[in-house]
């Protein structure tokens, strides 16, 4: 059996009557971008955050970066999304009464401590180097998106979640996000595992499955 | 009963093998040893102290030792402030002997002995057989091993550094001191400061030649006059006492924290700062326990919760002859070695004075007052008499005699069935000395 950063084996994932997640079997290598696909409520969400520590799972085995997220207490499951995942959401949400700059500190802060002058070259990096004291509700969507990037990204994750990142932008806006994931990935080296309706979206990727009521039901391995 | 008044000891003790031993990590066996050792070798030596030599030598030697201490975690205190402030850190080889075995069973072996000391003061000088010594120390010996076990369910965050194992020794050891009058040591150091400055004030001031000289005009003295205050000796102790703590403190803030500019990626650079940080803040919780410490044995030493005999006085009167008799034999029994006090009303004035048999078997008298202090009075315990204002004990064996902060002696005479004292000499006595002094020591006006 081949290793990755994650392998998941029966992973379930139940609400009540309803089960988001019927027992999957996937292992992600080190360094992929694996694009997932699927109609609204087919599980997608539901996978990124138990992969994400954001959810637990009802049954299965879930290891990521060689540790089982089962056994993970509640302070560990924290250090480890503190130390091991950067997360993109389509809704952005960075905290509105801060600037960029502070918003990305912020996840340093939460991290272990924050620096300036890094989440300024962060913010560099990814365009917003003349957008660093505005507020959230003084940016584009793109730019908004770019912020959360930097704020992903700042922390030097292992495996970078985008749960539909480009799901609220114009194509142009689009374009520019994922050509800077792909730009980051070549340099970082971080795996991304990305939630998307979008099929030129997935496309960015190396492989996409696609989910139907909470099982995998095809995978697609794309052209380099 | 006796073991009760030690309960405070105990816990203290307790502490201290505790932060010895997480002070000393890779030492606990020889620490554990060597305070158990320490405790039973103390105990020992301070019971035999105490029974050969009576009076109050054996506890002016443990307290001189436990002053010493202080002064030695001064020294620890300053030289900690001071490397703190250095640019670089340079690990110097007096360190490795700090964290050596035998630095670790020395240190830990002279705190059990001072701790076992401390508990022998703490028994009953006539009254405590040999099997008590040895019941407080296999008590010790259990509070010992206790902490063994104890300090394994520590966080492990919480590291001591060499100084802050000192600060919390010695707060200890003050503490433990605070809760026997005899022993006490921030009301003598108050005194000291108190008595320090106003000589220094005096002399530097006489020497100037106040209101004459050129620059320094009389006004100066509403200022000056300050330093003449009650309240100088109690602040000036203070920050004595507090000084090396904060010290402590300070210095483990000040400390530098690791080189990271060559690390490349930001976030490992940044989680070794956040660790560097969080192990400096967890070693704080140990000097500002101390400091809690240390603020609660200047809180017994201001209120302290001895017992004490303090009878109410008793109206005397004088016959025609103005002389005051008060029986042997009566309404009290004044050979029985406690302090009696009475009061004496003529004339609109009054002066209120006790009678004490001395453990020498001699009756003294003496007015319930001393030539320095605001006439607040005596009280007894321990042995001793205690003036209720500035909690200066004094032994019974000098009791009558002048100066200081004695009682004030009085002429009497003693007679089989009673003592003589004359009633205007007394009032006299009382006018002249007592309340003349306390007008000068509330502002010389």
């Amino acid at each position: 059996m081949s290793s990755g950063i994650i392998e998941t084996t029966g992973l379930t994932r139940s609400y009540g009557d309803i089960c988001a997640l019927k027992p999957l079997d996937l292992v992600v290598p080190e360094g992929e971008w694996l694009s997932v696909m699927g109609h609204s409520g087919s599980g997608k969400s539901t996978l990124l955050n138990l992969v994400g520590g954001l959810d637990r799972p009802s049954n299965g085995s879930l290891r990521v970066g060689g540790k089982e997220l089962l056994t993970l207490s509640e302070d560990g499951l924290a250090r480890f999304r503190r130390e091991f995942i950067g997360i993109i959401f389509q809704q952005h949400h960075l905290v509105p009464y801060l600037t960029a700059v502070e918003n990305v500190m912020l996840a340093q802060y939460f991290h272990s401590v924050p620096d300036e002058a890094e989440a300024r070259s962060a913010l560099e990096r990814v365009g917003l180097g003349h957008r660093l004291k505005n507020r959230p509700g003084e940016l584009s969507g793109g730019e908004q998106q770019r912020v959360c990037i930097a704020r992903a990204i700042i922390n030097s994750p292992k495996l970078l979640l985008g749960d539909e990142p480009t799901g609220n932008l114009d194509h142009k806006s689009t374009v520019m996000v994922m050509d800077l994931l792909k730009e980051l990935r070549a340099e970082e080296k971080f795996t991304i595992i990305m939630v998307t309706h979008n099929q030129e979206v997935a496309a960015w990727g190396d492989r996409t499955i696609y989910l139907d009521d909470g099982v995998l039901v095809r995978e697609e391995r794309m052209r380099s | 009963m006796v073991l009760v008044k030690l309960i405070s000891l105990f816990i203290s003790w307790a502490a201290i093998v505790l932060v010895l031993l997480r002070g000393y990590p890779g030492r606990r066996p020889i620490v554990s040893a060597a305070c158990i050792a320490g405790f039973a070798l103390g105990l020992a030596g301070g019971g035999i102290l105490i029974r050969a030599f009576t009076g109050e030598l054996p506890f002016w030697i443990i307290r001189g030792v436990v002053a010493g201490s202080l002064i030695f975690f001064w020294g620890v205190s300053v030289a900690a402030f001071y490397r703190s402030t250095g640019r670089r850190y340079v690990r110097t080889r007096d360190e490795h002997f700090v964290a050596s075995s035998i630095y670790a069973g020395a240190f830990s072996l002279i705190s059990g002995i001072l701790m076992g000391w401390l508990c022998a003061s703490r028994l009953p000088v006539a009254d405590s057989p040999v099997s008590m010594y040895m019941i407080v120390a296999l008590a010790g010996a259990t509070l010992a091993l206790a902490a063994y076990a104890l300090e394994k369910l520590l966080p492990a965050e919480i590291t001591v550094s060499q100084a802050g194992l000192a600060a919390v020794v010695v707060s200890l050891f003050l503490f433990c001191c605070s809760t026997m009058p005899r022993l006490d040591l921030f009301s003598p150091l108050t005194m000291k400061v108190m008595k320090f400055t106003h000589d220094f004030v005096h002399q530097f001031f006489e020497s100037m030649l106040i209101p004459d000289h050129l620059f320094i005009r009389s006004y100066l003295w509403d200022y000056i006059g300050l330093l003449f205050g009650n309240s100088v000796g109690f602040w000036g102790g203070l920050i004595i006492w507090f000084t090396p703590v904060v010290l402590v403190i300070l210095a483990i803030q000040f400390e530098r924290l690791p080189l990271v500019a060559h690390i490349r990626q930001g976030a490992v650079r940044r989680k070794l700062l956040a660790a560097a940080i969080r192990e400096r803040r967890f070693r704080l919780v140990i000097p500002v326990i101390a400091l809690v410490i240390m603020a609660a044995a200047v809180y017994k030493s201001r209120y302290p919760t001895v017992e004490y005999w303090d009878p109410k006085p008793l109206p005397v009167s004088a016959d025609p002859s103005g002389e005051i008799f008060i029986p042997k034999k009566g309404e009290v029994n004044l050979e029985d070695g406690k302090l009696h006090k009475y009061l004496f009303k003529k004339g609109g004035k009054e002066a209120r004075f006790f009678v004490l048999m001395t453990p020498q078997g001699k009756l003294t008298v003496a007015l319930d007052a001393c030539a320095i202090c605001k006439p607040d009075g005596y009280g007894q315990a321990e042995g001793t008499v205690i003036c209720y204002y500035c909690k200066t004990l004094i032994p019974l064996e000098t009791v009558g005699k002048p100066g200081g902060c004695n009682p004030v002696p009085i002429n009497f005479t003693e007679k089989e069935d009673g003592v003589r004292i004359d009633g205007i000499t007394l009032i006299n006595d009382w006018g002249n000395t007592v309340q003349a002094t306390t007008r000068i020591k509330e502002g010389g006006k």
